[in-house]
């Protein structure tokens, strides 16, 4: 009995030291925190939000439009696209951005390309969540413009007038928008004409507006 | 307080606590228990979710495999299952839904067919799920239980939608969720604690703990059992797991709900520390 007594109070301490390690010497709390419970794991939800393509100026957070998303707006529009290790529905659009962009890479790479499509550059970032630096990570809450916080996440961020300002005017999607591969090309052709078109209306006042 | 009343409050509790998501607490603890993170209120993360996520499709994570383990672990080796019983939020639900489940249990085809003749088998199938669909199909081909899991659908994909009506749409998983949603249902109305018997994953995790825990209930000294018992079997019949209480010792079903303790007329059935 008294041998089982110390096994026991063995195995708890293994347990106790184990947990207060893992807390101590890695990330684990944060990333659960980022990567689990943050992020709205659509696939365990079993749905899908409805898809809309209005662009809006204000950003989801309230935050400012990072950086590397201005800096890259004077090359053209800014096509974001967020993933995870862990997605049915980021498994499902990997091969259509794919095609659509007509390019090849890796789940867990990050990819960053300028793409010429109908004579416009389009900078193409691929954000996957679980591999990348906390600018491009943070950048998920503010173009989540609908507040769903799940991925996959599609942004396209363009340039609008608003009351005498050029500033970024920005969509997003989520999920896997439509029930086929040619719908979801569809709709993606459709946003990216819509930011390209009102890029070119508006560039030239963004880029007085830099210099 | 009486016990029973004393686990109900637990319950309750630990079921707000669970949920306290919905006033901005996200914490990255893993839940000791089966709830899901999709939750519009959730706190902590399904551990289940951090598992897959760990080997998902032939990776491997070593922190997301260990941190639910741990977590797990610590709680099976001091209370065994109890967390089952004084903590899981879908054990408070079937302890509603338990009430019915004993009704029908007077008919002789629940009693004889479901209890007695599938209970043997269908107990070690919640093995199967743990490691074949969160570890083993998780690894080979990416899929997850988590994407079907009956639990997310009650607590993430139901909230949701009253939530934010016409904001969501039925995703390729919905509809087999939704299959498997009222299966788990009828089972949770058919038998009591159905899921937790059959099925729950985190059950079958903690179930080996309870030969090693520090808390347990047991019978009193064999010589004093034999000696007071007077045979009534009350504690098997009040048992929401099933076990013949009158051999009971470090059972892996039992979640220490106390109902054994509480219904013997001769005291004979205690929680035990060491």
């Amino acid at each position: 009995m008294k041998k089982f007594f110390v096994a026991q109070i063995t195995i708890i301490l293994i347990f106790a030291g184990g947990l207060s390690g893992i807390f101590l010497y890695t990330d684990v709390y944060e990333n659960v925190q980022s990567r689990i419970v943050n992020v709205l794991c659509l696939s365990c939800l079993k749905l899908e939000p409805k898809t809309s393509i209005d662009f809006v100026f204000d950003t989801a957070n309230g935050k400012p439009h990072p950086e590397f998303v201005i800096e890259n707006l004077t090359i053209g529009p800014v096509f974001l696209h967020f993933s995870e290790d862990v997605c049915h529905g980021c498994e499902v659009m990997h091969p259509v951005i794919e095609k659509f962009f007509n390019i090849s890479f890796e789940k867990t790479d990050s990819v960053y390309e300028i793409k010429n499509i109908q004579g416009t550059s389009v900078v193409y970032f691929y954000i996957n969540i679980d591999h990348t630096t906390p600018e491009l990570r943070n950048s998920l809450y503010i173009y989540d413009k609908d507040n769903v916080q799940g991925l996959p996440m599609f942004s396209m961020i363009s340039l609008g007038y608003d009351k005498g300002i050029v500033k970024p005017y920005f969509t997003s999607v989520y999920g896997t928008l439509k029930d086929t591969d040619q719908e979801r090309l569809d709709v993606f052709s459709s946003i990216l004409q819509e930011g390209i078109e009102i890029y070119e209306q508006n560039i030239d006042g963004f880029l007085k507006l830099r210099i | 307080m009486k016990l029973q009343v004393k686990r109900l409050l637990s319950q309750i509790l630990i079921f707000f606590s669970a949920n306290l998501g919905a006033f901005g607490l996200k914490t990255g603890f893993c839940y000791p228990f089966f709830y899901c993170h999709s939750c519009p209120a959730s706190t902590s993360a399904c551990p289940l979710r951090a598992l897959e996520q760990s080997v998902y499709s032939k990776s491997f994570t070593w922190y997301f495999f260990v941190y639910p383990i741990l977590i797990l672990g610590f709680f099976g080796v001091l209370t065994g299952r109890a967390v089952c019983g004084w903590a899981c939020p879908i054990g408070l639900l079937q302890r509603a839904t338990g009430k019915v489940a004993r009704r029908l249990k007077k008919y002789q085809v629940f009693d004889e067919i479901i209890t007695k003749k599938i209970d043997r088998y269908l107990k070690y199938a919640k093995y199967f799920v743990l490691i074949g669909l969160v570890i083993l199909t998780s690894w080979l081909i990416g899929f997850m239980l988590t994407d079907i899991c009956p639990i997310g659908f009650l607590t993430g994909t139901i909230p949701t939608l009253l939530l934010y009506p016409g904001k969501f749409v039925p995703n390729t998983f919905f509809l087999i969720s939704l299959i498997i949603f009222i299966l788990f249902l009828v089972l949770i109305f058919i038998v009591e604690r159905g899921w937790c018997r059959y099925f729950c994953p985190i059950g079958a995790f903690l179930a080996p703990f309870n030969k090693i825990s520090y808390l347990h209930v047991s019978r009193v000294e064999e010589e004093k059992f034999e000696k007071e018992c007077i045979k009534c079997n009350a504690c098997s019949k009040n048992c929401p797991m099933g076990i013949d209480v009158t051999k009971l010792y470090r059972d892996p079903e039992c979640i220490l709900c106390g109902k054994c303790i509480t219904v013997c007329p001769k005291n004979l059935i205690e929680f035990r520390r060491k």
